[in-house]
């Protein structure tokens, strides 16, 4: 499957695309180290971070086309992952969540990661056939299932943080596949209208349980609210955020938030709260920044691709990516209530990083053919 | 784009979600310009005080020393384990409670209601969870490290005090400051935190400023465990002053001897240097054990034995030398003697009144317990002829008796160094209460005030102060335990702290008071009182010859006569100083409830003076009395050697 590769093929290889994203990951290592001196975190990073470079060349060099037109394949493996992780002995528990397979060597894989890019590709191949006109309710059922499967099986895990990130994948295709724009405006306002009525709801009758309601409240008033108890974790990410000021705390006897352990999973959910603390709001705004050029190159490349297959599987990847990186940015900044979801090329993580590699890979494809046609 | 559709409005639907993208990482922006910029400093400040700890550092106390360098008091170093509050981190206090109140030997519901008291106020550093941890204690938080992180071990220097409370009421004990202490503006002056000891009673409460010190502190860094990372700055505890008391140990020891081989073992014995006011031992029966708030308070056994305490009817908490007030009976009469001679009331050469076997006042009639004739001042002291001192009461009148009190300060404090002293009541105070009543004081009642009963209720202390004063011609000394605060370090060092000797706490107050008394009217009295020991007047029975003793017998009656039996005898009183006519100590004692002064409290005394005697004079007291059983030397074991200031010593054990 892959082509050999063309003279041309290099001229219109995206290098600032892979310069930005090899670049993040590299920032975030320094990061990793930051927050776990001690352990081997950051080693195992640049290891996966060569791994995962190999793998987008790979797929960068691949006709995109070839490879979504077997998607049902990796689709189908991708399910497989899923239910294997759920079986005791190969899935690993960690938190109560049973989302992790032990690779020897490495370590452990979440296949859910993994598994975002296969349902993205899915959905691409599935409405990526389409010519015009608005999505038919049979076309949106369709799309609905092909994001159900794995939902449901990683909701068995159960890790909810995960499904989040799924949904953006989903409602960006259909979004570009031509929905109509009332059924768009009729969800954003039920949206809106229901979430608080149904949180209101939850309260009173006390579905939503009370750690839930602190760990809104810290959100809501951080100073507060239960900072000992389930709002520990939001709070102490404060700290370390507004600690960092401008240009990063600079602390002359060496201990950090995470260096005294007060924040919590700092190499992965809350490595951007370490980088904060770290790089202060001068770092923060070019990482923001370089996030912005990434996702804006691979818009840029979905603009110009061949094919709607190609547009599609592209800005799927543009949406879960932004929404993860919303999610676990705002989770870091006390904005949103603490979901355990990675940030994209920077918090520590093989599966995390190949599947993101493997993602911009694909948009890489798609640019490389652009002319083809 | 190749397959854009017009209906679809692709290119729109793309700019659209690449708006989204943009807007939704400005958001991310601007809330990190709120917290990093705006809120920056304020998060900073909460961060770092979260990883920064200051652990004190207990600053030695002041050790105590008696006025030949014996220590009295000192402290040794104990482990307790200590909770950090810190590190729950939203765990629940009472479920801790039932798994170290097993591990660690405490009382449940001690350990309960403290953790519930902390529980309620902030900021709390730190909490006691079990105070002189066993190795086994110790190696059980070791061994739990990881299960209670919270749990530590401190040392912490712990007060020891003389064994079978020697000197207990003097020099008072330590306790832990109180919940309600820290609101007041005396405690919060001296800048206190729970759980700091200070001295509660005695000596180590009036001097605590001088024993304590000044804590130091270990500035730390710790992680979110509370264990500690790395240290910051340690700045050193200023060990607290040493005390020199005047306190004559071998003096002290007989007379807590006296007043143990005592009829009712209950009473007071007082010795002073009537010329400069120093005590020289200061003895109050029953004691108590001060080891029991330095180190046993915490535990249920030791609140028992507290609540015994308090509740005991003998009340060994209190200081009968200041804090007790009796009827002086006829120790009365030396001060009554001056004040008749001074005011005119009766002349050196016609001192002589009726003594009559008692008086008739109206219908009443109060007796005299002899037939003394028609004696002078002389003969009415040596046989404490109660007759002649009604007569000379009636003809002094209130209104002299008041002005003798005013100018023998009976009726204010003495002024010694310690806390609590309470004020004797003179017929000043007690005539005030029979105005309110809107009675009339009659004669009878200024015949009362004349001999020491009903009218008037003294310390101890205060009355040998009196007597002791008129002893050396009129010179009334502030009676003081402190003889020097001693200064900590060499003078010209940077840690230098001056000492001091004793002042009294009320600068205008002069000391000695000087009473003019003609020496005439001093040498009439002197005589009697000279003649109560050595010509056969009520307190023969301890005649020293040699060393004359000067005295005077006293006994206050408790009930109405033909009731004083049992429980409700007479107080026995015994006050004097020698040699009489150049007095160098002076001596107090009262056995509550023995009865007649001669028999009881002056024996107590003479035994005392043996024990003055023989360490002064190098030799044995002519007629030494028996001492009524040896108990052995009763000599406090502290474990500090006397010539050395240091006070911890690390136990070995």
């Amino acid at each position: 499957m892959v082509a050999r590769i063309p003279t041309k093929g290099l001229r219109d290889f995206d290098w600032l695309l892979a310069l930005l994203a090899i670049g993040i990951v590299c920032f975030g290592t320094v990061q990793i180290r930051h927050a776990q001196p001690t352990e081997a975190y950051w080693v195992k990073q640049l290891i996966g971070l060569g791994i995962a470079v190999v793998a987008m060349l790979l797929v960068a060099f691949s006709d995109y086309r070839k490879l979504i037109n077997i998607a049902p394949a990796f689709y189908v493996f991708g399910l497989l992952l899923l239910v294997i992780v759920l079986i005791p002995g190969i899935g690993l528990k960690i938190n109560g969540q049973r989302a992790w397979i032990r690779v020897p060597g490495i370590g452990q894989f979440q296949p859910s990661e993994f598994v975002k890019v296969t349902t993205a590709m899915m959905l691409a191949r599935y409405f990526g056939r389409r010519r015009d006109g608005a999505l038919s309710l049979k076309e949106i059922a369709v799309g609905g299932l092909i994001l159900a499967l794995p939902i449901a099986l990683i909701l068995l895990e159960p890790d909810v943080g995960s499904v989040l990130t799924y949904l953006p994948i989903l409602f960006t295709v259909l979004f570009l596949s031509g929905i109509k724009v009332r059924y768009v405006v009729a969800a954003v306002v039920l949206g809106v209208v229901l979430l608080p009525f149904a949180y209101w709801v939850g309260v009173k009758t006390g579905f939503v349980k009370n750690y839930q309601q602190e760990r809104i409240n810290v959100i809501l008033d951080p100073e507060n609210a239960d900072r000992r108890g389930f709002g520990y974790n939001t709070w102490q990410s404060i700290l370390t955020v507004g600690e960092g000021g401008l240009l990063g705390a600079h602390r002359t006897s060496g201990h950090s938030q995470s260096s005294l352990k007060f924040l919590p999973e700092p190499h992965t959910d809350f490595i951007f709260s370490v980088l904060a603390g770290n790089a202060g709001f001068i770092g923060c705004i070019l990482v923001l920044l370089a996030y912005a050029l990434l996702l804006s190159r691979l818009i840029a490349g979905a603009k110009r691709a061949p094919d709607r297959m190609g547009m599609l599987v592209i800005m799927a990847i543009v949406g879960g990516m932004t929404c993860q990186i919303f999610i676990n940015i705002g989770m870091a900044l006390g904005l949103l209530p603490v979901i355990g979801v990675p940030l994209p090329l920077m918090s520590s993580g093989l599966a995390s990083l190949i599947a993101t590699f493997i993602a911009i890979g694909f948009a890489m494809s798609v640019q490389l053919r652009r002319f083809v046609n | 784009m190749k397959f854009e559709d017009s209906s679809q409005n692709l290119r729109m639907r793309l700019w659209f979600v690449q708006s989204a993208v943009v807007l939704m990482l400005a958001l991310l922006g601007v809330r990190l310009y709120y917290l990093q910029l705006v809120r920056g400093q304020h998060y900073a400040e909460i961060a770092q005080n979260q990883r920064i700890r200051l652990l004190p550092i207990v600053a030695p106390r002041g050790v105590i020393f008696d006025r030949d360098g014996h220590p009295l008091v000192d402290s040794r170093p104990i482990y307790n384990v200590i909770l950090s509050r810190e590190d729950l981190r939203g765990q629940n206090l009472g479920s801790l409670v039932k798994p170290f109140a097993e591990a660690l030997a405490v009382d449940f519901d001690i350990l309960r209601e403290r953790f519930e008291q902390i529980g309620s106020q902030p900021a709390f550093e730190s909490v006691l969870v079990k105070q002189d941890a066993t190795p086994g204690d110790i190696a059980w938080v070791e061994a739990h490290e990881l299960e209670f992180p919270e749990l530590r071990v401190e040392q912490q220097p712990q007060r020891r005090y003389p064994p079978d409370g020697l000197l207990a009421h003097v020099l008072g004990y330590v306790g832990e400051v109180g919940a309600e202490q820290l609101k007041q503006q005396v405690y919060k002056d001296k800048n206190l935190k729970p759980g700091d000891v200070i001295g509660q009673s005695g000596l180590e409460q009036f001097y605590d400023d001088y024993l304590r010190g000044r804590d130091g502190y270990r500035k730390v860094i710790v992680d979110s465990r509370g264990r500690i990372q790395d240290e910051i700055e340690t700045v050193q505890p200023q060990p607290g002053h040493d005390l020199v008391t005047t306190i004559d140990l071998d003096l002290q020891l007989a007379a807590e001897q006296q007043l143990r081989d005592s009829a009712t073992k209950r009473g007071v014995i007082v010795v002073v240097n009537p010329n400069d006011g120093e005590l020289l031992a200061v003895a109050s029966a029953p004691t108590f054990d001060p080891n029991l708030f330095s180190q046993r308070i915490g535990t249920k056994e030791g609140r028992a034995e507290y609540m015994a305490l308090l509740n005991d009817p003998d009340k060994p908490l209190i200081n009968r030398a200041i804090q007790s007030r009796y009827p002086p009976g006829s120790t009365w009469k030396i001060p009554m003697a001056i004040a008749g001679l001074e005011q005119g009331a009766i002349t050196l050469q016609h001192s002589n009144l009726v003594c009559g076997s008692g008086i008739q006042i109206g219908n009443k009639f109060t007796r005299c317990m002899g037939s003394h004739g028609s004696p002078d001042v002389g003969t009415a002291i040596v046989h404490s002829c109660d007759g002649y001192f009604y007569r000379l009461g009636l003809k002094m009148k209130l209104e002299g008796i008041n002005a003798m009190t005013e100018e023998f300060d009976l009726n204010k404090r003495t002024g010694i160094d310690l806390p609590n002293e309470v004020t004797s009541r003179t017929p000043v105070e007690f005539k005030a209460i029979l105005d309110r009543r809107q009675q009339e004081w009659k004669d009878i009642d200024t015949v009362f005030a004349s001999f020491g009963q009903v009218y008037e209720e003294m310390t101890p202390l205060s009355m040998l102060r009196t007597v002791s004063g008129i002893g050396i011609g009129g010179k009334l000394y502030i009676p003081h335990l402190l003889k020097e605060v001693r200064p900590v370090g060499a003078a010209g060092e940077a840690e230098y702290r001056a000492g001091r000797g004793f002042q009294s706490t009320d600068p205008a107050r002069p000391n000695p008071k000087v009473v003019p008394i003609p020496g005439d009217i001093h040498r009439a009295v002197v005589d009697g009182m000279w003649g109560v020991v050595n010509k056969g007047g009520t307190g023969k029975g301890i005649r020293m010859v040699g060393f004359d003793i000067a005295g005077k017998t006293g006994t206050a009656q408790v009930v109405g006569l033909g009731k004083d039996i049992g429980k409700n005898k007479d107080h026995s009183w015994f006050v004097s100083y020698a040699p009489a006519y150049k007095p160098e100590i002076a001596l107090i004692a009262l056995i509550e409830n023995s009865g007649f002064g001669g028999h009881h409290a002056a024996p107590a005394v003479r035994r005392v003076y043996d024990v003055y005697y023989r360490k002064t004079r190098k030799e044995e007291p002519p007629g030494a009395l028996p001492v009524a059983k040896s108990t052995g030397d009763r000599r406090p074991k502290t474990g500090v050697s006397s010539d050395s200031a240091s006070v911890v010593r690390v136990a070995t054990n």
